[in-house]
């Protein structure tokens, strides 16, 4: 399963590069993150519950940053397993400045084994770009707070967690 | 012999308690005490066991043993192979992974529970620890140099080679006027049975008794290989089949399940029963076809053939089941089809992957050859601008052919396969559809006719040919009541035996079908049998119970004529009665005739009492039935569909026992064969995960998706046996998916499409349609 | 296959089952025909603590009049809309929507409720309940809400309904004379679900020869179905002609991110969105010029 993609975070690079690298902000992005801890450096330890409508699961695995060239671009690797199966998958963010937002381009690509790979297959690129996008619209909140500016309100995500 | 019932469409005998539900599948049983095992399955496709960690598993409510490979070491034997092919390298399955997984589905730990719920939550609790490796998934980049071998000891994944060749095949290839190259892909099928696998293992210590009920196709090979995997002493072991929903050649297999529940049972000495969910169906029982074949043959212009080379690769899964290396090597045997091909050369690969084992899978090899000869007798035709009724007629072998060898070695017993091919052309009205065909051309629809002339190995039989064992057994033993069993090694499971032989009976012995009772599937009633397969249970089953018939027939004419003072050799059988040809009066009641060889005061000096007898039956040959079919599809120019138009077929399997069964099994063959064609393909992604893992992804062929199928048949009887039968339970399967395929192409050909490979999905077609539709002529 | 250990329930009355559903909330599953609930509890891709069976609340199976509107209680099944006479004569789309869903079987269980509220991508009413400008009625313990049927799909698999919430009815209104509607489907050959499927509802003017106003509805393309505004603006006040459909079906899969499986790209999808919106709403202005009221 391959993923692609760019959006546009409302911040200098800079701020967006110690975002996605600083843990305890980061695990606020990952949807459904329940723990993320060091595990060595650039490496975390995470459990995540993830879920659509009635379909959920929890994972434990781990996170881990490579290749970091600040605030240019980086490496995340992910490698988690839970009851439904195992997914394992790799991604290189790149960070452009775009005036005071920053653009990111990311290209990425995960194996999915076990029983969501078995029977979840026709929905699983749509739940794959379903995190992506909830992490990004949770990454534009969290810029647009700590700037305090006024955010826009209608990101898809909060009428996500409205419903069941 | 008046044939009053035999060749009658009598309904199944097997029907009404089925149809009911009042009968018994393994999962209906229920046995006192009765405990559940479920298994856990490896996600991976390729990995190192690093450790199983069983222990909060084991400390669950209600779970009463847990056991991983590492603990049943050397207790029980990997799962059997019986096909052995020159030099080929090992590759048992073990009934636990043991060190390494080599499929997603591989058994890795094992839970008995006191319920199914306990036993299955109990998985959940298992830990193991895997060290994923790559994946071997795509069987060409398996064999490529540089890939690391599945099996510890072996240098590459080359399982074996196997080759065959006959007549003179340089000659045919510098003779040529053209030479057609082809690949063609038979994929990965899924058989789906209804029911799917289960097992239920007694022990009794006291006896020392270990009773096995499973649903299989082959009990007796079952109890065989059970007693030498759990070394039990075989006297000890009784399997039962009870009602077998389907088969399709997976339940002709001896799986780890079979043995380890065996085992459970003996250490717990409690009954335990395991029941298959449709996704370890899916996962772990066999799969079929899964070829590639390159083939070249060398042609004259005016259309004959003068050779034929193929090599096929043949993507075997992971390990070796029961039959897994020989069922490719069927397709060598019949490569050349129902046509006189004076040169073949035939080179297997057999290629370990990380996927699930192939194995029989109705048609078993066979459907592969017939797909094989039948496209490319298309290519040629369309090479040759000739229509392709006439390149095959061109090149069938005489009626006085036969017996007809074949350059791979083998003796088609006998065909009149123009005849055939004639009847298909007239109920179908051939002429007539090409006609339409051009009509709707000029209207922007693209309708397709497909021929398939077929001829198949079955009946199988001779046991120099086969792995264990070519016979059948029987026993018929008229009770004294003067009702008869009919004790089968034959294990059918849906081709209905228990009403052909019930009407072979009657008109043996002159006695009404009701009056038998065909027992089959209990290795502790029936004697040693060899199972149902190969499309052998009529013809070789069937010849076995035809042997017993007689044998106490001529028992009980002597014993009628000793009543009646006659002569045995003219007592006449018939509406219940035993009478003498001479005169009617000198006649006894088929009931006093079997009386008296029970109380067995007024027989013949020197015989014994008792009614019985028992043959084992082995064929001289195989049989080749064969046969005409014709299909035609239109495609949707808009979405890619292909939609069946028409489907005629005429089958010609010998004599015909009970022509609604002969129906039957054609009609189900060939919508296998559609299911082959339009829908089925097993998927695996290049992870080795297998993501048609459940019926919402894996496409069976719906009523609604196919047309009323026309049937027809020409009948020329078998010298192999007695019955003069052929076999009919795979032709349908075997001689379809040409038809179809042929049809696709033939609707195509406007488009400059001569081959499609299966299965021609509608995205497929509609791409192929798409990329060409600058070309349309 | 075997769930994990629940807790089921089964309420007598609507208020009862309220009750249940606000209690446990997200922990909670409604256990309607069950026909998309308990394959995902099988395989235990879903494991909630509380199934709550509503299947057998008496009076929430229905197809009525009331007040000029036709109401569908909840757990009617497909096959009772597949056969109503009343939605032949006045809403022909969801019996003909409903006669593509699955088999018999499946037919015969699901509920429309369920249907709507699982809101599978690939499900069938979706599309109709969208042209057909619905309106959905939920209910918690404090009382009812009307969702119109345009906001109801929010995602995959997610709607507009709260954790506590039930949907009780569906209402539509009587489709006027000069309308039209059809349900033209490629379905998936192995579930049966739609890969896409396209309702249209047309309303004829000018003599039966322009188009007043249309609605598309358009399910299986994306994650959730939707409304087609690109193909209905294409439509609107034009007079009928092969090309003004041709041209407005082009629009089908505008602004959408197709899915994409084993069954079919993303690519395919879309062009299939194209056919398919061509061949309903063609079929939707024939049944609109055949009969002006009633039958399809
Ligand atoms: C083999 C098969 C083929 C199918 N093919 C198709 C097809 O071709 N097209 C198609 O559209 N569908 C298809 N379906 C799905 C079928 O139509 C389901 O019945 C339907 O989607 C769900 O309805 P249900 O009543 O069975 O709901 P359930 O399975 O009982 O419930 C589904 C979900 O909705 C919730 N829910 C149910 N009722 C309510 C309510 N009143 N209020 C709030 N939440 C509720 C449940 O909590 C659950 O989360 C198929 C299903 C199967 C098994």
């Amino acid at each position: 399963m391959k993923l692609a993609g760019t959006v546009t975070l409302p911040a200098p690079p800079s701020e967006v590069w110690s975002l996605l690298t600083d843990a305890p902000r980061l695990s606020r992005l990952l949807p459904g993150c329940e723990q993320l801890e060091p595990d060595g450096p650039d490496r975390y330890k995470a459990a995540v519950k993830f879920g659509i409508a009635a379909i959920s699961g929890k994972y434990a695995g781990t996170l881990e940053f490579a290749e970091k060239k600040p605030p240019h671009s980086l490496i995340l690797k992910l490698d988690g397993k839970g009851l439904p199966g195992f997914v394992k998958g790799e991604g290189r963010i790149e960070l452009t400045p775009k005036g005071d937002t920053t653009e990111i381009a990311y290209t990425g690509e995960a194996h999915v084994g076990g029983l969501i790979a078995s029977v979840g297959q026709r929905m699983l690129d749509a739940a794959a770009r379903k995190i992506v996008q909830q992490f990004f619209d949770s990454a534009k909140a969290e810029l647009e707070s700590t700037k305090g500016a006024a955010a826009e309100p209608n990101s898809p995500v909060k009428a996500h967690r409205k419903g069941n | 012999m008046t044939t009053r019932y035999i060749g009658k469409p009598l309904k199944r005998k097997e029907d009404p308690r089925l149809i009911q539900g009042i009968s018994h599948y393994v999962d209906d049983l229920n046995l006192a005490g009765m405990h559940y095992a479920a298994f856990l399955r490896s996600p991976h496709a390729h990995a190192n066991i690093r450790s199983v960690d069983l222990s909060k598993a084991r400390h669950a409510s209600g779970v009463v043993l847990a056991l991983s490979g590492a603990d049943i070491d050397g207790a029980i034997q990997p799962v059997p192979c019986a096909a052995q092919i020159p030099d080929m390298k090992s590759a048992a399955r073990p009934v636990l992974a043991r060190d390494r997984v080599r499929f997603v589905g591989e058994a890795v730990a094992v839970v008995v529970a006191s319920d199914r719920y306990a036993a299955r939550d109990a998985l959940d609790l298992i830990e193991v620890d895997y060290e994923p490796l790559t994946p071997i998934v795509n069987p060409e980049k398996a064999i490529a140099k540089g890939a690391t071998p599945l099996h510890a000891g072996h240098k590459d994944n080359v399982a074996f080679k196997w080759e065959l060749e006959g007549g003179d095949l340089k000659a045919a290839f510098k003779s040529a006027d053209k030479v057609i190259r082809q690949r063609l892909v038979n994929q990965r099928l899924i058989p789906v049975p209804i029911e799917t696998r289960g097992v239920i293992a007694d022990y009794q210590p006291g006896e020392g008794q270990l009773t096995v009920w499973s649903a299989t196709q082959i009990p007796h090979l079952l109890r065989t290989q059970i007693a030498s995997m759990l070394n039990f002493p075989e006297t000890l072991v009784r399997v039962v089949a009870p009602e077998v929903g389907g088969g399709f050649g997976s339940k002709l297999n001896v799986y780890p399940e079979e043995a380890l529940v065996a085992y459970l049972a003996i250490q717990l000495g409690k009954p335990v029963k395991w029941s298959e969910s449709r996704r370890e169906n899916f996962q772990a029982t066999i799969h079929g076809r899964d070829q590639i074949d390159d083939v070249e043959v060398a042609v004259k212009r005016d259309g004959s053939i003068l050779g034929l080379r193929c090599h096929v690769i043949a993507d075997l899964g992971a390990y070796y089941q029961l039959l897994t290396p020989l069922i490719p090597t069927l397709t060598g045997l019949m490569m050349t089809g129902c046509y006189k091909i004076p040169a073949a050369r035939m080179e297997i690969t057999g290629v370990f992957t990380n996927k699930m084992a192939t194995d029989a899978y109705r048609g078993a090899g066979r459907p592969e050859a017939t797909y094989l000869i039948e496209r490319v007798m298309d290519l040629v035709a369309a090479e040759l601008k000739k229509d392709p009724v006439e390149v095959r007629r061109k090149n069938f072998p005489q009626p006085n052919d036969f017996p007809y060898a074949t350059p791979t070695g083998l003796i088609y017993d006998s065909g009149d396969y123009e005849k055939a091919l004639d009847m298909a052309l007239k109920v179908a009205d051939y002429k007539k559809l090409r006609q339409e065909q051009a009509k709707l051309r000029k209207e922007g629809r693209y309708m397709g006719i497909g021929v398939s002339t077929y001829v198949e190995i079955c009946g199988m039989g001779p046991s120099s040919a086969m792995p264990a064992g070519g016979w059948e057994s029987a026993t018929v033993r008229v009770e004294p009541t003067g009702r008869v069993s009919v004790m089968t090694g034959s294990s059918p499971h849906g081709q209905g035996q228990e009403t052909t032989f019930a009407q072979m009976g009657a008109d043996v012995l002159g006695i009404d079908p009701s009056q038998f009772q065909v027992v089959h599937g209990d290795t502790s009633i029936v004697p040693y049998g060899i199972g149902t397969f190969g499309s052998r249970a009529t013809a070789v089953g069937g010849t076995a119970v035809y042997k017993s018939l007689l044998k106490v027939k001529e028992k009980l004419a002597h014993i009628a004529a000793h009543l009646v003072g006659s002569d045995p050799e003219r007592m006449v059988f018939a509406d219940g009665k035993i009478s003498a040809k001479e005169s009617p009066k000198k006649s006894v009641a088929f009931g006093q005739a079997v009386s008296a060889a029970y109380v067995a005061k007024t027989l013949p000096a020197d015989m014994e009492p008792g009614l019985e007898a028992t043959t084992f039956f082995e064929p001289s040959n195989f049989t080749y039935p064969f046969g005409t079919h014709i299909c035609v599809v239109e495609i949707d120019r808009e979405i890619g569909d292909v939609k069946l138009v028409r489907y005629v077929a005429v089958d010609d399997c010998g004599n015909v026992l009970n022509p609604l069964l002969v129906e039957g099994q054609v009609q189900g063959g060939i919508v296998q064969s559609v299911g082959q064609a339009l829908f089925e393909e097993a998927v695996y992604d290049e992870q080795g995960q297998l993501i048609t893992g459940e019926l919402m992804d894996y496409a069976l062929p719906h009523a609604s998706d196919l047309c009323w199928i026309e049937t027809a048949r020409t009948v020329t009887p078998t010298p192999v046996n007695p019955l003069g039968v052929k076999g009919v339970g795979e032709a349908g399967t075997i001689g379809a998916t040409p038809a179809l395929a042929g049809a696709v192409a033939d609707a195509l050909a406007p488009f400059g499409v001569h081959h499609v490979d299966m299965p021609f999905k509608r995205e497929k077609i509609w791409q192929l349609m798409r990329k060409s539709s600058g070309r349309v002529q | 296959m075997i769930p994990a250990s629940f807790e089921y329930h089964a309420p007598k009355t609507l208020d009862e089952a309220l009750r249940l559903v606000e209690r446990h909330g997200d922990e909670a599953k409604l256990l309607a025909g069950g026909h998309s609930l308990l394959p995902l509890m099988k395989l235990r891709l879903a494991a909630p603590r509380y199934v709550i069976d509503i299947g057998h609340l008496r009076g929430m199976s229905y197809i009525r009049e009331e007040n000029g509107q036709i109401a569908i209680g909840a757990l009617t099944t497909h096959s009772e809309i597949e056969h109503s006479e009343l939605l032949a004569a006045k809403c022909p789309l969801l019996p003909q929507t409903a006669a593509q869903i699955g088999d018999v079987q499946v037919r015969n269980r699901g509920t429309i409720g369920g249907s709507l509220a699982h809101a599978d991508p690939g499900g069938d009413y979706p599309a109709a309940i969208l042209a057909l400008d619905a309106e959905i009625i939920a209910a918690n313990t404090s009382g009812t809400r009307t969702i119109p049927a345009r906001d109801f799909f929010v995602d995959m698999l997610t709607t507009q309904l709260h954790p506590g919430e039930i949907l009780t009815q569906i209402r539509i209104a009587p489709r006027p004379p000069q309308s039209g509607t059809a349900y033209e489907k490629l379905h998936q050959p192995a579930s049966g679900f739609a890969i896409v499927g396209v309702a249209a509802n047309v309303l004829l003017g000018n003599g039966r020869k322009a188009i007043e106003r249309a609605a598309i509805g358009i399910t299986g393309l994306a994650a959730k179905a939707f409304r087609a505004e690109a193909v209905e603006r294409a439509l609107n006040g034009k007079t009928i002609s092969d090309k003004v459909i041709e041209d407005a079906s082009r629009n089908a899969a505008q602004g959408v991110e197709p899915l994409s499986d084993l069954h079919a790209s993303g690519e395919y999808r879309r062009e299939m969105a194209r056919v398919f919106t061509r061949r309903a709403i063609a079929r939707a202005i024939e049944a609109a010029r055949g009969v002006s009221r009633g039958g399809v």
